[in-house]
């Protein structure tokens, strides 16, 4: 990446559940623009990094920095920089979820409209108009009045994405989006998110789509068993000299 | 007809007796209604409020709500009544009206199962549902009230219907305290005709009419609650809010 502002940064990141650590401390950039993918096998703590990047699982150990404000616990020394609330982070980072997550009782289009104006606020016209104009980004105004159960998988991933997208977010985070579908819809879903990838927003996707990795990552981090093993740059699926992670990409590909 | 040398009174039922009295008995209804509907909404705001503490990570809430569920879901209504008509004045010196004292008993016995109902509904909602609404970073408080509440509530429905019939029901323990419901009523007309079959079988027909009604309204409310919405209310009342959307559909490109 030719601009190399760093928009969000991992240090040192632990996370236990129980009395089992699951992230041995986790170092990671993500710079402003760029596509990182995080991939490896099941168990590996690929979600619960995503996870920590909007604070959904609190760290540990580690910090988060964000647009140059600390999050996490830190190291709890005198004179560490104050830490963020996390409401003030997710309000930043938008986040697309595995079971898609709609919100069951609304229309697609309040599904935008309700957060959107618990966090901006204003009427209930401003944000439904904003949200007829984000479903039309991802090509599902004719279903702005359809309930989620009305939806087909993909459009559902679909609206969550435009969801998140009517907050402007600065980072999107996406935890196995077409995981969950029917192959005949991924497409679509994968489709939404190479446009995105093309506008320039600055995404971190934890997939199983090596394919579609291959074609929009540029930061490239294999993970296994809570620690990075590997990382690289676009043409890491080709030059990429790990044992583990060749033999994970020749096993899935 | 038989035995009538042994000075037994003949078999003689008076069933004009519920016509003749239909006002009476009505009235008895329509107290008893007014009874239970208040303390319905009293003890659906207090059991939530319980369901809430019950589900509190402080301790001491969710003790204090567990030792309140499981001593008023115990005790009978007729020891409640009297425990808040006759116990509470004794000790106190202050009078509540019979009206005043069916209402709090009432309330104290069903909020404690207003308390389960609305925390397993509150439990049974996917966990990705609240995780969705923090990573939009929406509020603990609009997320409980705009997202856990209404599907909540939608869950809980059909069991706050029985527990209303329950209500009824218990109103007629509260003829104890003197309290002109279906069952002293009859009580009533029963010590000057000595007619118990007839009018006892009558009082049973208004609370089996009255539990059909509620069954009724209560499948209604479900049906409207339904997403989308079934039933005619909620599709007339929505019809002006689905014009809007079509509208914004029209005007968006």
């Amino acid at each position: 990446m030719t601009n190399s502002e760093i928009l969000m940064e991992l240090s040192g990141v632990r996370k236990t559940f129980g009395t089992i650590e699951v992230l041995h401390g986790i170092d990671l950039q993500i710079t402003k623009g760029s596509h990182a993918v995080i991939f490896g096998p099941s168990g590996s703590g690929k979600s619960t990094v995503l996870r920590c990047m909007n604070l959904l699982e609190e760290p540990d150990v580690g910090s988060i920095k964000f647009m140059g404000n600390e999050y996490g616990p830190g190291s709890g020394h005198k004179g560490e920089a104050p830490r963020g609330k996390p409401i003030e982070l997710r309000r930043k980072v938008g986040m697309v979820f595995q079971q898609f997550n709609l919100f069951p009782h609304l229309s697609a289009i309040n599904n935008l409209a309700l957060p959107y104006r618990a966090v901006r606020g204003g009427t209930l016209s401003e944000a439904q108009e904003r949200a007829a104009h984000e479903l039309n980004k991802v090509g599902l105004l004719k279903f702005a009045a359809n309930y989620p159960s009305q939806l087909s998988g993909g459009q559902q991933q679909r609206v969550a994405i435009a969801r998140a997208l009517s907050l402007d977010p600065e980072l999107m985070l996406f935890d196995e989006p077409t995981s969950a579908l029917d192959p005949e819809l991924v497409g679509e879903v994968l489709g939404v998110m190479r446009d995105l990838a093309e506008s320039g927003m600055t995404m971190v996707v934890v997939t199983h789509e090596m394919n579609f990795a291959r074609e929009i990552g540029d930061l490239n981090i294999f993970m296994e068993a809570g620690n990075i093993v590997a990382t690289g740059g676009s043409d890491f699926f080709e030059n990429c000299t790990n044992q583990r992670a060749q033999e994970f990409i020749g096993s899935v590909l | 007809m038989r035995r009538e040398e042994d000075g037994v009174a003949p078999i003689n039922f008076m069933w004009h007796l519920v016509w003749d009295f239909r006002w009476d008995l009505f009235k008895g209804l329509l107290t008893a209604i007014t009874v239970s509907i208040v303390a319905l909404i009293l003890s659906m705001v207090i059991g939530m409020l319980f369901a809430l503490a019950r589900m509190s990570r402080f301790k001491v809430l969710s003790i204090f709500a567990i030792i309140y569920v499981n001593i008023f879901r115990g005790i009978p209504a007729l020891v409640t009544v009297i425990w808040v008509y006759f116990g509470w004045s004794l000790l106190f010196g202050h009078n509540f009206t019979v009206f005043q004292s069916g209402v709090i008993a009432l309330t104290l016995l069903y909020s404690s199962f207003f308390c389960e109902i609305f925390r397993s509904a509150l439990q049974a909602i996917h966990k990705g549902q609240r995780e969705a609404g923090m990573a939009l970073g929406i509020s603990r408080g609009r997320i409980f009230r705009s997202i856990m509440l209404p599907q909540a509530t939608k869950i809980a429905i059909p069991n706050i219907g029985s527990m209303y019939i329950g209500m009824i029901k218990d109103t007629s323990t509260f003829a104890i305290i003197g309290l002109v419901e279906v069952v002293r009523v009859t009580q009533n007309l029963n010590s000057t005709y000595f007619q118990p079959f007839v009018l006892y079988t009558a009082a049973a027909g208004l609370y089996v009419a009255i539990a059909f009604l509620i069954d009724f309204i209560f499948r209604n409310v479900e049906l409207n609650l339904a997403y989308p919405p079934q039933g005619r209310i909620a599709k007339f009342l929505s019809r002006k809010k689905k014009k809007k959307i079509e509208e914004l559909m029209r005007s968006t490109r």
